[in-house]
């Protein structure tokens, strides 16, 4: 299940770390869920510079856009259309740090395109409305319906082929202990 | 009651206890060490309520700390419903959403776990009061 959404197009660009990791974390969220936001803040921030960054984590951010959030589907083709120019990162930053004002205001082309050059907003403005990127984030939504993912965040861990779903409310500090378990095995 | 104890039991024992541990921390309501102590405890203490329920030992006193324990997850679930908290029950395992379906269920379940309580201690009053009697006719 998991590595067929590796092999989905756009699913390499949204990783990060190295991809043959000993443990890998696919993520489904939503950029208007207010979960989402803690879990990215709390727990995927520490996470990307304890364990992703060094190689021992491989972080897979699926987009999962709940119908209940009216600006989310649009949030993620904008961070999917921002992957194409090379700022999915800063994309899904900045849309998780000020998730409460375009939540509220709708503004999210504006909330991506502070992240990126005049020329890259232009591509990712039109990128947004393509049908392939909307595909990619519907690709992404299937992929977790197939995983059984009904609420977001969902975290997926694998580790040696054997799945972990863990809860996306946990601390970071109990997911860290998780993590170090099983790497120590 | 007793297949529901062992079941939980049996779902949470099956996956590494810190699992658990995440899906109570979720409840964001006890410290660490707490989390911890109880993600290692609780599946344990379920298996073995579960086996004294299904063996009938000291029935009264079973089904009264199966009925506590119940109760407690049930507020603590009713609160994080409250709450808006949109997380995992961890009842039987994660993927299950706190809903008003598993509040409802687990609401069932906690009324059933009362009143096998109170059947159990009517039970034993009954035995009681049928040996008073037995020794005052002999006597």
């Amino acid at each position: 299940m998991l590595a067929a959404t590796l092999a989905l197009p756009g699913a390499q660009i949204k990783g990060r770390g190295t991809p043959g990791a000993p443990v890998q974390l696919d993520v489904y969220s939503d950029y208007q869920c207010p979960a989402c936001k803690a879990l990215y803040e709390r727990t995927l921030v520490p996470l990307m510079a304890d364990y992703v960054d060094k190689g021992k984590v491989y972080l897979i951010h699926h987009e999962f856009p709940l119908p209940m959030h009216p600006h989310a589907m649009e949030a993620a083709c904008y961070a999917c259309a921002a992957s194409r120019v090379g700022k999915y990162e800063q994309a899904g930053d900045v849309l998780f740090r000020t998730q409460d004002s375009w939540a509220a205001s709708g503004k999210v082309d504006q909330t991506v395109c502070s992240v990126l050059t005049p020329v890259e907003a232009q591509r990712v403005r039109a990128l947004a409305k393509d049908p392939a990127i909307i595909a990619e984030v519907q690709q992404d939504i299937q992929s977790g319906r197939n995983a059984n993912v009904s609420a977001t965040p969902t975290l997926i861990l694998t580790h040696r082929s054997k799945q972990y779903r863990v809860p996306g409310g946990a601390s970071y500090e109990i997911l860290r202990r998780f993590i170090d378990q099983l790497l120590a095995n | 009651m007793a297949a529901v104890f062992l079941y939980a039991a049996y779902t949470k024992l099956r996956e590494p206890w810190l699992v658990f541990a995440m899906s109570i921390d979720a409840y964001q309501l006890l410290p660490q060490w707490a989390v911890l102590t109880l993600g290692r405890t609780i599946p344990w203490l379920e298996l073995l309520l579960g086996l004294l329920l299904a063996m009938g030992i000291a029935l009264r006193y079973t089904a009264a700390a199966a009925a506590i324990l119940l109760g407690v997850f049930f507020g603590i679930m009713v609160h994080a419903y409250a709450q808006g908290l949109k997380i995992d029950c961890g009842c039987f395992g994660l993927g299950e959403p706190i809903t008003a379906r598993t509040l409802l269920r687990d609401g069932v379940l906690l009324a059933a776990c009362l009143t096998l309580t109170f059947l159990a201690v009517r039970q034993r009053a009954r035995r009681f009061v049928a040996q008073e009697n037995k020794l005052a006719t002999q006597s």
